[in-house]
């Protein structure tokens, strides 16, 4: 009965009635990211409260740059804006940038994309937006090595670790893990800020009451960020509660979560959206990108935790690791060169375009790091068998790591170049 | 996909009182009494890891600012780490009280994430004044998880739980255009016009 009492008064809290909220736009017309058949006469925004306009609240810009909206007028007791458009082409896009000051004095701002006769492209390719910089890469690499750090190592830990290691081994890997779970979600949210800066073409103090829900609910790369920042945050849930309420079994599900999370960037990035992609490629890229996860992971676990916190378990540790790193790359090379023909219908792509060219400079880093694993696998490893001296192995591993980090950075910005197929 | 914002705030209003109502009773009766039954010693540190998970849906649905997004994505990362801290001291994998300091680190963030995620003043509306008033209360409250961690006291740990309880009412009176002891700013009253 108190039981009964109590989840009756937990319930009761948790759903309350709703009142007001902050000014957000609630209805668009066009709607965002919508394809019409016919030439709207106005564009109508309705908030969720009154809002207050300024002389430019809805801007509407051709592919040119030319605009289109007329003079603003607020309706419906001032909770809509809206303004007469004309000069319409059927068969072209057009974007819609729109600003107004909430009732509680900020000034909020938007961008959308519609099509008239066209599918039309997503905001972070709206009038203005100019795509892709260097700092996109870097936070999208910071994410890969988030992803490596946190599903690698406990992939590490579960398939290449025995069942029982030194306290202080377990608390490093649930510290590492944890951490870099977190760091992934931080450099995902940075991410989701830059496509946003670039879309709303905001100064930083503008942006922060940007409106990115049209990025975040209506593009693939948003909708993965929704999803990978939930699972991760249940991720990093998991792996806390694992180390701390000493439940080992809670890292087969955080493994398995990490793993399914990671199917979010295939299914979000260009080769989502090209023509002829089919789920074979979609596979492909999701077992490229978990291999190299497990590759990276796996090196850093042997090179930061346990050659420094357990001796004991070096040899056998890198044996076993050894055979994982093999499986990995076979599947990393295997799944890479099957993308890359399909990327690249022409042999001449790989140094006529941009995407090419980058392609080859990850593929001689691949090299180098494939030279360098080899090197363990064929050099140290029988050493270790024999029971030589493991100076300087660490240092090797971490060089390796370097130059897999490196190929993580090309795939980065990889991610974020077109292909030409 | 947007929650009202009240939803969203009178549901970690219920979390934190929670929490409060918890940390009190093991400050009035004593840590011996009240960790008889390991739950109760559990259950404010896994509240607040709860409410952290619990914050990251939030956060994706809270897009409609860039503010929103990364605020909500501090408090989340704040509550679970200082949850994840304290679970550890209970169970006795971290001993040393310095690790209060996580806890004091967490609210202090907190705190400033609210001055800052508030670009209003203090008396524009409700809301702005609540949120005014519910970060400085958490900068101020950094103090007691701060002296816990260099003079541990029952009287410390009952500050922390009345700042919660005190967040919790707080967070139960928000509503965001309502005006403030009658008053409501010209400017915040000047909505639903076109400006030049």
């Amino acid at each position: 009965m108190r039981r009964l009492v109590a989840l009756f008064a937990l319930t009761a809290l948790a759903v309350p009635v709703a009142a007001s909220a902050h000014a957000t736009l609630r209805v668009a017309s066009p709607a965002p990211q919508s394809r019409l058949a016919a030439a709207p006469a106005v564009i109508r925004l309705s908030f969720d409260q009154a809002v207050s306009i300024g002389r430019s609240p809805i801007r509407v810009f051709a592919a040119d740059g030319t605009r289109l909206d007329g003079a603003p007028r607020l309706v419906d007791e001032g909770r809509a804006v809206e303004v007469p458009v004309t000069g319409f082409k059927d068969g072209a896009a057009y974007t819609v940038r729109w600003q107004a000051v909430s009732p509680d004095g900020h000034t909020i701002f938007g961008v959308y994309t519609f099509g008239l006769g066209v599918e039309p492209p997503p905001p972070t390719e709206a009038v203005g937006a100019s795509g892709p910089t260097w700092s996109d890469d870097l936070v999208r690499l910071a994410l890969f090595v988030g992803f490596a750090l946190s599903v690698g190592v406990i992939g590490f830990r579960l398939l290449v670790l025995p069942a029982a290691v030194p306290i202080a081994l377990e608390r490093r890997v649930h510290l590492v893990s944890t951490v870099a779970a977190f760091a992934a979600i931080d450099a995902g949210v940075a991410g989701l800020v830059l496509r946003g800066q670039d879309a709303l073409q905001l100064s930083f103090v503008d942006l922060l009451y940007g409106d990115l829900s049209p990025l975040a609910e209506r593009t693939r790369f948003g909708v993965a960020w929704m999803v990978t920042t939930v699972g991760l945050g249940a991720l990093a849930a998991l792996l806390l509660l694992a180390w701390v309420l000493d439940r080992p079994q809670l890292r087969r599900p955080a493994f398995v979560l990490g793993l399914l999370l990671l199917t979010a960037y295939p299914l979000s990035g260009h080769q989502a959206t090209a023509v002829g992609s089919g789920l074979d490629e979609r596979f492909a890229d999701w077992a490229h990108l978990t291999a190299a996860t497990l590759w990276v992971g796996g090196l850093v676990a042997l090179a930061a935790i346990v050659w420094p916190l357990a001796p004991e378990l070096r040899r056998a540790a890198f044996v076993r690791f050894s055979r994982l790193a093999t499986a990995c790359v076979s599947v990393l090379v295997a799944a890479g060169t099957y993308v890359a023909i399909d990327r690249l219908p022409d042999v001449a792509d790989a140094w006529e375009t941009p995407y090419g060219r980058v392609l080859l400079v990850k593929v001689a880093l691949v090299s180098v790091a494939l030279a360098w694993g080899a090197g363990h696998r064929f050099v140290v490893l029988p050493r270790l068998e024999r029971g030589g001296e493991t100076g300087g192995v660490v240092r090797s591993l971490l060089c390796e790591s370097t130059v897999v980090m490196a190929v993580l950075l090309l795939a980065a910005i990889l991610v974020n170049t077109s292909p030409p197929a | 996909m947007t929650p009202r914002a009240e939803i969203a705030h009178w549901v970690f209003a219920s979390v934190f009182l929670f929490m409060g109502l918890l940390l009190l009773a093991e400050a009035i009766v004593g840590s011996e009494v009240f960790r008889r039954r390991s739950w109760r010693a559990h259950a404010w540190p896994l509240l607040a890891i709860a409410g952290g998970v619990l914050l990251w849906v939030v956060t994706v649905l809270s897009t409609f600012s860039t503010l929103h997004v990364t605020a909500h994505a501090l408090w989340a990362q704040a509550a679970m780490i200082a949850g994840g801290v304290q679970l550890a001291v209970v169970r006795g994998k971290l001993s040393d009280p310095r690790w209060s300091l996580v806890t004091a680190t967490a609210i202090l963030l907190s705190g400033v994430s609210f001055i800052v995620h508030e670009q209003n003043a203090w008396f524009f509306a409700r809301s702005a004044f609540l949120h005014h008033l519910l970060g400085w209360t958490l900068v101020v409250a950094t103090i007691f998880p701060l002296l816990h961690a260099f003079r541990p006291r029952r009287g410390w740990q009952a500050g922390l739980a009345l700042t919660f309880v005190a967040m919790a009412v707080m967070l139960f009176a928000d509503r965001d255009v309502a005006p403030i002891f009658g008053h409501l700013s010209p400017d915040a009253a000047r909505i639903g016009q076109a400006t030049p």
